[in-house]
């Protein structure tokens, strides 16, 4: 074994499939060997190519292969501990390389992209099933040397180009490689396809590195609800004298039932906060309990129906929002095709509740009520499509004699009693029951589950808790768990196991009474 | 194909002296026409799928050197190519994914091994093992032994490799056995460089044909009596004759060095894993020189059993290290030492995992285990052991920090158009019920993962119809069976449909069609719409079928869900007994998108009308319950935070990467789900008309619109 020798480099790449995490490890190896240094690159693309989870490694020998006295061994894969650098194109695969043990404090600089790609199974949950961004950004932060967090995706949008040439350019920028930006730059050409872009994400991901990932900006919002936003004046008095931590949550609830149906509508809002706001103050939840109901009950009093639909597809600033997200020029023209397929149910809402009940009757007995719906598809941006759209959100002034508005209202006052039936016992449990209306959302099957699951929580939680078969702590965290079950299967499996468990566990004190 | 090589394929035109850069499995394609090959092919497979790849791009120039190349359509048709060299000295060469595609080529390959070869055969086997495998964990060691073929298992560094090669014909020809080359994953696309010789024009190939009529031998046929000689003659002849061959020529190393009293054996493909480990202990440098012997071999069956003894012969202990079970190598070794009466100690599995890949991980493990168990003299044996487990003591703070990552498996393209065929199952199972789906091998596998997990069995490419025939007898319900085409043509046809015709079987059937063999990177299939060479296949799966006898046939659009699960819930209701099959039609996107985006660049620098399709979804009417998704698992139907302040569950959105397949519009559709999916549609290069309707549209709407009915907030 001879004497000193220079330590390879060691790179590990984690990227998407579809990335272009192949090419940029090809621009790596090809500036290095451009400069005479040793340098070896492998992958595990296989069917992960498929936008699975997929690594690059590269090797590479700080030294030009002629001042060396042989042939170097490089390695193929990874060791624990043993990565000078990772580079992740997304903040979850990050987080991937670090529970490998590939990121350790005594060497490795992680260059990481801030942006999240989701996995199916975080997108597919019923309520909110991303993993904490929180929690990967401060692993990287305790477990790298060195770290540099940008949102590459964001980058690569502004820059247009693909994110794997801001990756490369991030990793010029971190300065830790004996290649300079100007041989990168070589590379890209020398690889001579969609040079101009790449070369621009390059620009841009170099820069962002040199300012230590500075320009983490985040996605671009719509430019809709920055702006605090103003209710008629006329409410304006009634909302100041409400305690402060509700009244933005108030003046939105106000404004948004002003638009979905008038002002009178908005009234009944406000009068049915009073008497929330009395129990809010009895049970000291100090504002918190007024907050989260009239958070839940804007949105349940704005309850999704064909009307509001039509509303939502023939407003301007949409239209406006739509042509911006497509990068519609001035003049440029475009359609929207609209898919509405309102069933027997969607429409019978609509109707005076004696008949609405008679038709739904029949429905149920006939076995339609699932099975008759009416497809359309209509283009919003034409004149036909418009007015048919316009015609239906016309209605809203028929809403309040409508069949659904009748059963929505009576659904809310029962919600809102037991609210301050809760509040006389604790807020917690006030709170815990205000939160459930959260199960309540969405159109058709959605919605009877959803409406179906609360029925299930009231009748055998909360009930028992308040008629004090069920003692209060465990009564609390039973509708929590209960809830979280309620939104974790649409089979509801995960709601029956539940709820079969609290049954058992509650026995004994029912025994006991 | 997904891949143009056409750059790679200059290399392979390389001449004597100059540099070969790039990836491993392209130096062993430019190492065959080194060797004079007169004949190639193989089926496609990662890792291997860019050997065959290259030689497709590279036709021309194999085709000036005479080489006839066979993209075969299974690989045991690839494996009786081989065929060509058993009366004929013909050097040949084919390729595929192990071990799944040395079970289909088994039968043949037994029936060249035992008459044996006069030409060169040279089997490039893509060792699938470890992160990145797609198929079951198995080695190909096993068939080596059986049949008496040799198995190559080169260092992963391009000059063993090529050399592997080339000598790996001569040792083909000189023990007149066919040879096997294993290179793992990795190996395939480790990337270096080589000093290459000029392309060698075989001796007969389509330039020089061989003169004269071919000669009857019996002795060259697999077909009892000689069977029973041909038996002998592997072991009497040809297996001293290759070990005479492995040692003459040195194919396996002997890395000497300054300890003597313990050795490690390691097979070529796990070399530089194990240097590594001992670099990071400081026991071997950056040259691969080593304080601890180490015998390497590149040739890992048959063993040479003079190197095996004269490499043990006066160590207390040594370490083998071979990846998978069973302990092939180890058992060699044991016996050989039992023979020789020769006492070293052996370790293998037990200091290293009897499953699974050797990660820097499993050796740094396995050689402090060996270590502390055998102290060898001159080192500080708890020292060095002691700086291994710190090394790796870092893992276990990371893993409590981060969490536990949820796996991110591959997934169906952007508008593949597969995944509406599994949102249509979906569909149809919610009113017929569950039913038992027999699956199969190719992209439609990845429906076996969230957000469809549909799929009861995998048995093998093509075999899912078959693997679902006892079970339907059992059931109430007919089981589905879901095909690729490649898996149709690879052997779904006669193991699947003729079988089940044949036994009057009652199922589905559902074939993708999607015009290529697409999980391996888009090559063609005999239904394509055109072969490699651009002509016409004249081949359909539907007149495949029918002149099979298949009577309950329908062909629907894979995109049109509403209409698939409706043909599906026919499928599974039809009082017609027999196999009744769906074909699943719609191209692959990753090869609709390669031609369209470039015909609609070039339309759009002519200034042509292009019209660009894209999905969206309004936010506010979006209720966060993300059915959509479940039906779908688009990768550019995501989530995005939810605008509306009152509410918390983030809300479906659709990004860019969309290809406006329409997926998302027709689940809504077909499941009644919200209405909150538009399709939008801009027209780039408008013509006059498409102004003039536009700008009256915007003038009449905006009549009205202007003051429209305001939005919620």
């Amino acid at each position: 074994m001879s004497g000193p020798q220079p330590r390879p480099i060691t790179i590990l790449i984690a990227a998407l499939g579809g990335e272009g995490g192949g090419v940029l490890t090809d621009w790596i190896v090809a500036a290095a060997s451009q400069l005479g240094f040793p340098v070896q690159s492998t992958s595990i693309p296989g069917v992960a190519q498929r936008t699975g989870a997929t690594t690059y490694y590269i090797e590479l020998v700080p030294a030009p292969a002629r001042e060396l006295s042989g042939r170097p061994v490089l390695a193929l894969a990874p060791g624990v501990a043993d990565v000078d650098i990772v580079l992740a194109s997304e903040l979850m695969e990050a987080g991937r390389a670090v529970a490998g043990g590939f990121v350790t404090p005594d060497r490795t600089l992680m260059i990481a992209s801030t942006a999240r790609s989701y996995l199916v199974v975080e997108k597919m949950a019923m309520s909110d099933g991303r993993y904490d961004s929180a929690r990967l950004i401060a692993a990287i932060r305790q477990q790298a040397q060195a770290h540099v967090l940008i949102d590459m995706a964001a980058l690569a949008k502004t820059s247009g180009a693909m994110v794997n040439a801001v990756m490369l350019g991030t990793l010029a920028g971190c300065g830790r490689l004996p290649i300079p930006a100007a041989a990168f730059e070589a590379a890209i050409r020398a690889d001579g396809k969609a040079v101009e872009s790449n070369l621009a994400g390059f620009r841009a991901g170099l820069a962002a590195a040199q300012q230590g990932g500075a320009g983490s900006a985040h996605a671009v919002g719509d430019g809709r609800d920055r702006v605090e936003p103003r209710s008629p004046s006329e409410f304006e008095r009634e909302i100041a004298t409400m305690p402060v931590p509700a009244r933005d949550v108030v003046r939105i609830g106000v404004r948004r039932l002003v638009a979905y149906q008038d002002a009178a509508y908005a009234r009944l809002y406000l009068h049915r906060l009073t008497s929330i706001r009395a129990a809010d103050e009895h049970c000291g939840a100090g504002g918190r309990l007024l907050r989260e109901t009239a958070r839940h009950l804007a949105v349940r009093m704005s309850y999704e129906d064909v009307i509001r639909v039509a509303q939502v597809k023939i407003d301007p600033v949409r239209r406006a929002r739509i042509a911006a997200e497509l990068g519609v020029s001035p003049g440029e023209p475009f359609t929207v095709t609209e898919f509405l397929k309102p069933g027997l149910e969607e429409m019978c809402s609509l109707l005076p509740p004696a008949l609405a009940t008679r038709i739904l009757a029949a429905g149920t007995r006939r076995g339609l009520t699932d099975r008759l719906h009416w497809g359309m598809q209509l283009n919003s941006a034409s004149v036909s499509g418009f007015l048919r759209l316009r015609a239906l959100a016309a209605l809203r002034r028929w809403r309040p004699k409508s069949y659904r508005f009748r059963e929505e209202q009576r659904a809310i006052e029962g919600w809102l009693a037991l609210i301050v039936e809760a509040a006389r016992i604790s807020a917690e449990l006030a709170l815990e029951v205000a939160e459930c209306a959260r199960l309540i959302k969405g159109y058709g099957d959605t919605l009877k589950r959803g409406t179906a699951n609360y029925a299930l929580i009231e009748a055998r939680i909360i009930r028992p808790v308040l008629a004090r078969r069920i003692s209060l702590p465990s009564g609390v965290d039973a509708i929590a768990s209960a809830r979280t079950a309620a939104l974790a299967d649409p089979e509801g499996e995960a709601l029956t196991r539940c709820l079969a468990e609290l049954e058992q566990h509650s026995a004994l004190p029912v025994a006991a009474e | 194909m997904e891949r143009s090589f056409k750059k790679e394929v200059q290399a392979l035109k390389l001449g004597a002296g100059e540099t070969f850069r790039g990836e491993g499995i392209l130096a062993v394609t430019k190492a065959l026409l080194q060797s004079g090959v007169s004949y190639v092919g193989g089926y496609q497979g990662a890792p291997v799928s860019h050997l065959l790849d290259v030689l497709v791009d590279a036709e021309e120039i194999i085709g000036d050197l005479g080489v006839h190349l066979e993209t075969c359509t299974n690989e045991a048709s690839a494996a009786a190519m081989l065929g060509a060299s058993i009366n004929y000295p013909l050097r040949g060469a084919v390729t595929w994914k192990s071990i799944v595609g040395t079970n289909v080529a088994a039968d043949a390959l037994s029936n060249l091994a035992s008459p044996g070869v006069l030409g060169g055969v040279l089997i490039i086997l893509g060792e699938d093992y470890g992160e990145g495998a797609s198929v079951i964990q198995e080695r190909s060691y096993a068939y080596a032994m059986k049949s008496s073929m040799w198995l190559l298992d080169p260092r992963p560094d391009l000059p063993t490799i090529v050399r592997m090669v080339e000598e790996g014909f001569e040792l083909s020809e000189a023990s007149h056995a066919p040879v096997m080359m294993e290179l793992r994953i990795r190996a395939c696309h480790v990337t270096g460089e080589f000093e290459a010789k000029a392309n060698r024009r075989a001796d007969f190939s389509g330039n020089n044909r061989i003169a004269g009529p071919p000669r009857f031998e019996y002795g060259r046929l697999a077909h009892p009596p000689v069977i029973f000689s041909q038996e002998r003659l592997k072991l009497a002849e040809r297996l001293p004759a290759a070990r005479r061959f492995i040692r003459e020529r040195k194919l396996n190393e002997m890395i000497a060095s300054d300890l003597r009293d313990v050795g490690i054996i390691v097979l070529g493909g796990l070399v530089n894993g194990v240097l590594r480990a001992l670099a990071r202990l400081e026991l071997a440098d950056l040259y691969g020189a080593s304080r601890i012997p180490i015998y390497v071999l590149n040739a890992a069956y048959p063993l040479v059993p003079e190197e095996v003894r004269a490499f043990c012969a006066g160590k207390r202990a040594v370490l083998v290290v071979e990846e998978g079970s069973p302990d092939y190598v180890e058992q060699a070794v044991n016996v050989e030492l039992r023979r020789a009466d020769l006492q070293t100690r052996v370790l293998g599995k037990g200091a290293l995992p009897h499953a699974g890949e050797y990660t820097s991980e499993a050796l740094l493990q396995g050689l402090a285990a060996f270590l502390r168990e055998t102290r060898p003299s001159g080192i500080d044996t708890e020292g060095i052991a002691a700086r291994a487990d710190a090394m790796l003591a870092r893992k276990s703070p990371a893993l409590a920090v981060v969490g536990d990552i949820p796996a991110r498996p591959p997934n169906f393209c952007t508008g593949c158009p597969e995944r509406p065929v599994f949102s249509a199952i979906k569909l149809m199972q919610r009113e017929l019920g569950p039913t038992h789906i027999s699956a199969d091998i190719g992209c439609h596998s990845f429906a076996t993962f969230a957000p469809f997990s549909l799929g009861n069995s995998i048995l093998g490419y093509g075999m899912s119809l078959a693997s679902a025939a006892a079970v339907g007898p059992a059931m109430d319900r007919r089981p589905i069976a879901v095909m690729g085409d490649g898996g149709f043509w690879h052997n779904g046809l006669v193991t699947g449909v003729a079988s089940s015709l044949f036994n009057k079987g009652d199922g589905v059937l559902i074939i993708m069609q999607n015009g290529y063999a697409s999980a391996t990177g888009q090559q063609y299939l005999p239904s394509s719409a055109a072969n490699r060479t651009g002509a016409p296949t004249g081949m359909t799966i539907e007149q495949t079928l029918r002149s099979l006898g298949v009577k309950w046939l329908r062909t629907v659009r894979s995109y049109s869900v509403a209409k698939m699960s409706r043909t599906l819930k026919q499928a599974m209701r039809s009082d017609e007994r027999g196999l009744k099959v769906i074909i699943a039609d719609g191209e692959c996107q990753l090869a609709r998108q390669r031609r369209v985006r470039v015909e609609e660049a070039t339309k759009l620098e002519r200034g042509e009308r292009v019209v660009r399709v894209r999905f969206g979804v309004d936010d506010e009417i979006c209720s966060g319950d993300h059915s959509c998704i479940r039906l779908s698992g688009c990768p550019s139907l995501t989530l995005k935070p939810n605008p509306d302040p009152l509410r918390t569950d983030p809300v479906a959105t659709v990004i860019e990467s969309c290809v406006g397949c329409g997926l998302c519009g027709e689940v809504a559709h077909a499941a009644v789900l919200c209405p909150s999916f538009y399709r939008a549609e801009i027209i780039r290069n408008p013509t006059r008309w498409d102004r003039t309707l536009h700008r009256a549209r915007q003038t009449i709407i905006g009549w009205f619109g202007g003051r429209g009915a305001e939005a919620p907030a």
